[in-house]
């Protein structure tokens, strides 16, 4: 039972960690994110066009499997989370050997090696009469050669072998399980963020500060300190396209003022991993403050009196008389008598205005209607005419609000990518070895070989640059004279 | 054998370099009348009609290149080009002077660093890679690019706030750049197929899918009685016309649709003849799917997941059963190619009467009264279609009339087999970095660095596509056609990424 389960367990690796199973797994990720572009999804389509634009049956079929919210659904993270494992699976039981062949690299070649490497070179030694050991002569030579180029060296000695090995950026061998780790980094960060994060918004009027912000499903999230509009505005080009929206804020945390910032679009504020984003901007189609020129009736000659009204306040005319203004209707419409607002914006407005006086021992109130509405206002004995000046309607901003605690591991992951990246495709591994052999004459050969795990034909190019370099070195008035300094180095 | 070839066209040689010359030499001499009345000669319409001289020199050139293998027009061509790119360089710095930022934010600055890519590219390719005959392709790209560019609008527009960032000109360069090497990547393995003695007619097939793709796409938008709907476009506001919110005015331009029917079927054609002269290997692969068709579904399973050797080899069998089948006839492939040429007649027809109705006349739409005029600008993309199906078509009949002189000029496979995956090689970091530009930026004007927005969405398949190539290729040695076709999948699915999903998916990507 053991055993079986166990076997079982290693199918299941293998299965994963079989780079068809990657493919496989990929492509059902195309597959699905493709239908979630095609198929309309929910948050984003009102539930209205949905339904235009499905049958019934159609949307309960796509509702139930989810496709109407791919991006969300459970069994589409559990393909990413699956995608992942798939990813480590398959690093992991690639990286042993990657890891072997990086951390202890192969110095020095053997026979059968050397016999199947493809890039390869013999370059016979010339005998030199004035040393023997032609050997040593040659790898001196080689020695100069790969200095020439830029290439470090390394003399291998072993008990029956004694050779030269080179190489250039190992770590190139180790790039690609970067760029694993680092998709790996940003699916983390993107799980953790569709697991704990969220994303509300939040409607302030200058003035005004909350700390409710509304989520999309329309419940309120409570956050521990609050964001103080302390104005906003829109600034347009001079052929009315929008130029510029902006808020000034403030975050004020148990009742002490912590930041200030204005942002605009592009330009969020950002506090204890909240992210508050410039997203509209609009209208409330409410009344901040009116402002009216009152006139007595009885005596129109008199200089006006300005007036400023904010909604239900009470302002006195005179000591006797005092007008309220007690409702705004945006957009108003007359029907039967009655007056109703058609909508909320600002396009066709009307103020009701209740105007008191005081009489002897009782008080007198009259509804006062500007626009005048026959039927309705009494204008007529109101003990004061009005004339508006100026409408002062308030103003909103939308925030979005978003916390995304995972974002920063999305961030390390890219930069991570890009390193990872410039290593895959720039950055080439060389090794290069020289061995001295004994040729059929019995006279020293240096057998010269080099790889490369990527761009070969510009390896090729270096290592003929290279096999050149060692032949001129090898010429025998060159020995001579570097021998010739060398001794004098030596002797001095 | 190159140099025989040469020797025997030296009257041509000449012949057409003097024609281009003095083509140009006019079109010059009436350019520079025109400055002279205007007296402004370094306006970006003066530098944007220098560069098309230049390049329209540079293109007759290449083609004739192509079409004559003459390397003396090689010098000329290249000349030309440097002499345009010299053009559209100052046309893009004015532009740029003049709005203030780099020339990303319309369809018109888009097409001009396009362009301006696109020269600077044939002319590394050529110089540094050798790959001569690429101008052929890219320099007729260019000029249609910019004869584009007159229809549209182009006077600078100020930036709506979501815009206003630099991540805008990181996350579009690094896109242009990026599409571009994937364009080149989809070029040579072309190019790949073409040396791998590919058929051709199997480029036939390629070519007539592909436009029959594009006039099914176009006729999406056919309207009852013989319409076709674009969009409604208003003038004086030079912005299309909206209904709500995301919701585009659509108009009709009446009998449009029945021509673009009539074209449909003249694409269709020779994709018909083709499959019709091959009816015996389609005949016989639907009878064995028929029969078989359980059986198939298990050799997937097999030979995907659990890799059966044996079930892998029955597959390679049957190909090597069906491929060897004669053809019925081969006459029927010749009456196909001709159809291609009538075919392209008849596109140009159909690009011709768009061009007509869609500038002049106002149509009425089913969702509002009233007439509506519109324009070029409110549909680029059945403009590109239209354009870039004659220019497949024509690049067929290049292939078909000259084949053995391309296969001269081109590298041998290997090469170019090579180039098309280091293209990748520089394209899928550049793609990394856009889509991590974006992201960033979507953070910082969206609230979230991932939306799954369409164009997102898409951004990240394309991605997936060409990491799929590269891996197939470094852990699998997948090398020669089936790298190639990858090649041309991973292109694909960037058009679709570039145009599809602007066309048909709309998304927070409504700019661009």
């Amino acid at each position: 039972m053991a055993l079986s389960l166990r076997s079982a367990l290693r199918k299941i690796w293998q299965t994963l960690s079989s780079i068809k199973t990657g493919v496989v797994l990929i492509i059902l990720v195309v597959i699905f994110s493709a239908a979630g572009t095609v198929i309309l999804q929910r948050p984003m389509t009102d539930a209205d066009d949905m339904e235009r634009a499905y049958s019934p049956a159609m949307l309960r079929f796509l509702d139930a499997t989810g496709l109407t919210d791919v991006f969300h659904t459970r069994w589409f993270v559990a393909l990413l989370i699956l995608v992942s494992f798939s990813i480590i699976a398959a690093s992991v039981q690639r990286f042993p050997n990657a890891w072997r062949f990086f951390a202890r690299p192969y110095k020095s070649p053997d026979e059968s090696f050397r016999k199947v490497l493809p890039t390869q070179a013999q370059i016979a030694v010339p005998g030199n009469p004035l040393f023997d050991n032609d050997e040593e002569q040659g790898l001196n030579a080689a020695e100069r050669a790969f200095k020439h180029l830029g290439l470090k060296t390394e003399r291998i000695v072993r008990t029956n072998s004694f050779s030269l090995f080179s190489e250039r950026s190992r770590i190139s061998e180790m790039a690609v399980y970067i760029v694993h780790a680092s998709l790996l980094l940003i699916f983390l960060g993107f799980i953790v963020d569709s697991l704990y994060g969220w994303r509300g918004f939040l409607m302030l009027s200058p003035g005004t500060a909350s700390n409710q912000i509304e989520m999309k499903n329309g419940s309120l999230r409570t956050i521990p300190f609050s964001i103080r509009c302390d104005g906003t505005g829109e600034e347009t080009y001079a052929d009315g396209t929008p130029k510029k929206y902006w808020s000034k804020l403030a975050v004020v945390d148990a009742g002490r003022e912590i930041s200030r910032k204005e942002i605009v679009v592009n330009d969020p504020l950002v506090y204890q991993g909240l992210r508050f984003y410039q997203a509209s901007y609009g209208r409330t189609g409410k009344l901040d403050q009116l402002i009216l020129d009152a006139t007595p009736t009885n005596n129109v000659a008199s200089t006006p009196q300005e007036i400023s009204l904010a909604m239900n306040q009470t302002v006195a005319l005179d000591p006797d008389t005092s007008v309220q203004l007690v409702d705004f209707i945006p957009d108003f419409v007359v029907q039967d008598g009655q007056v109703y607002a058609r909508s909320k914006d600002i396009v066709n407005p009307a103020v009701h205005m209740i105007v008191t006086s005081k009489k002897v021992n009782s008080s007198v109130s009259v509804n006062v209607w500007l626009p005048p509405m026959p039927g309705i206002d009494e204008n007529a004995s109101s003990p004061y005419t009005f004339d508006p000046k100026d409408l002062k309607t308030g103003v909103y901003t939308g925030l979005q609000v978003s916390h995304e605690p995972g974002q920063f591991a999305v961030w390390a992951g890219v930069v991570l990518m890009a390193i990872g990246l410039t290593f895959v495709f720039y950055v080439v591994h060389m090794r290069f070895w020289v061995v001295p052999v004994r040729d059929a004459q019995g006279g020293t050969v240096l057998w010269v070989g080099g790889t490369a795990n990527r761009n070969r034909d510009a390896f090729e190019l270096k290592f003929k640059t290279l096999v050149e370099q060692i032949q001129k070195e090898l010429k025998p008035e060159f020995v001579a004279t570097a021998q010739g300094q060398a001794a004098t180095i030596a002797g001095r | 054998m190159a140099r025989a070839k040469v020797e025997q066209h030296p009257a041509t040689g000449t012949t057409l370099i003097v024609m281009v010359g003095l083509g140009m030499a006019f079109l010059l001499f009436m350019a520079f009348l025109n400055v002279v009345k205007s007296g402004n000669i370094l306006s970006e319409a003066n530098l944007l009609f220098a560069t098309l001289v230049f390049y329209a020199g540079a293109g007759a050139l290449y083609l004739g290149f192509g079409v004559t293998g003459t390397d003396s027009y090689i010098k000329y061509a290249s000349l030309m080009t440097w002499a345009g790119l010299l053009a559209n360089s100052a046309a893009v710095a004015h532009r740029w002077y003049e709005a203030g930022h780099p020339p990303f934010a319309s369809i018109y600055e888009m097409l001009l660093s396009f362009v301006w890519t696109l020269a600077a590219l044939t002319l590394i390719a050529e110089k540094r890679y050798g790959v001569k005959v690429i101008g052929t392709v890219t320099m007729p790209v260019a000029i249609v690019g910019v004869i584009l560019m007159q229809l549209l609008p182009s006077e600078v527009r100020p930036l709506v706030p979501a815009l206003q960032s630099t991540w805008l000109h990181v996350h579009v360069t690094l896109a242009m750049l990026a599409y571009a090497g994937c364009a080149l990547s989809f070029a040579l393995a072309m190019m790949y197929l073409i040396q791998d003695k590919m058929k051709t007619e199997t480029f036939l097939v390629a070519t007539s899918v592909f436009t029959v793709g594009i006039y099914a796409a176009v006729l999406l938008r056919f309207e009852k009685w013989g319409g076709l709907n674009v969009v409604a476009w208003d003038a004086q506001n030079k912005a299309e016309v909206f209904i709500s919110r995301g919701v585009r005015l659509f108009v009709t331009i009446p009998d449009l649709g029945w021509l673009m029917l009539l074209v449909f079927a003249a694409v269709a054609a020779p994709l018909l003849l083709y499959m019709v002269s091959r009816r015996r290997k389609i005949q016989w692969g639907i009878a064995y799917a028929t029969r078989r068709l359980p059986d198939a579904l298990k050799n997937l399973w097999h030979w995907v997941i659990l890799r059966d050797k044996e079930y892998r080899s029955e597959a390679a069998a049957l190909w090597k059963a069906v491929n060897p089948l004669p053809s019925n006839s081969d006459s029927l492939i010749a009456v196909a190619d001709r159809a291609v040429f009538i075919s392209i007649l008849l596109q140009i027809l159909a690009l011709a009467f768009f061009l007509v109705r869609v500038r002049g006349g106002q149509y009425p739409s089913l969702d509002a009264d009233g007439l509506y005029a519109t324009s070029l600008a409110a549909s680029p993309f059945i403009l590109s279609a239209l354009v870039g199906g004659i220019f497949a078509n024509l690049l067929y009949l290049l292939l078909l009339w000259r084949r053995t002189d391309l296969e001269r000029l081109l590298p041998d496979a290997d090469t170019l087999d090579r180039i098309t995956y280091k293209t990748i090689c520089i394209a899928f970091p550049l793609l990394t970095l856009m889509i991590a530009a974006g992201a960033y930026w979507a953070n910082r004007a969206w609230g979230s660095y991932w939306n799954w927005d369409p164009k997102e969405t898409w951004a990240a398949i394309t991605w997936l596509v060409y990491a799929g190539y590269l891996h197939m290729r470094i852990t699998r040695g997948w090398r020669g056609r089936r790298a190639a076709y990858f090649a041309i999948l991973g292109f694909a699915v960037v058009m679709f990424t570039f145009f599809g999903v602007t066309y048909l998916l709309p998304g927070l990507h409504a700019y661009a």
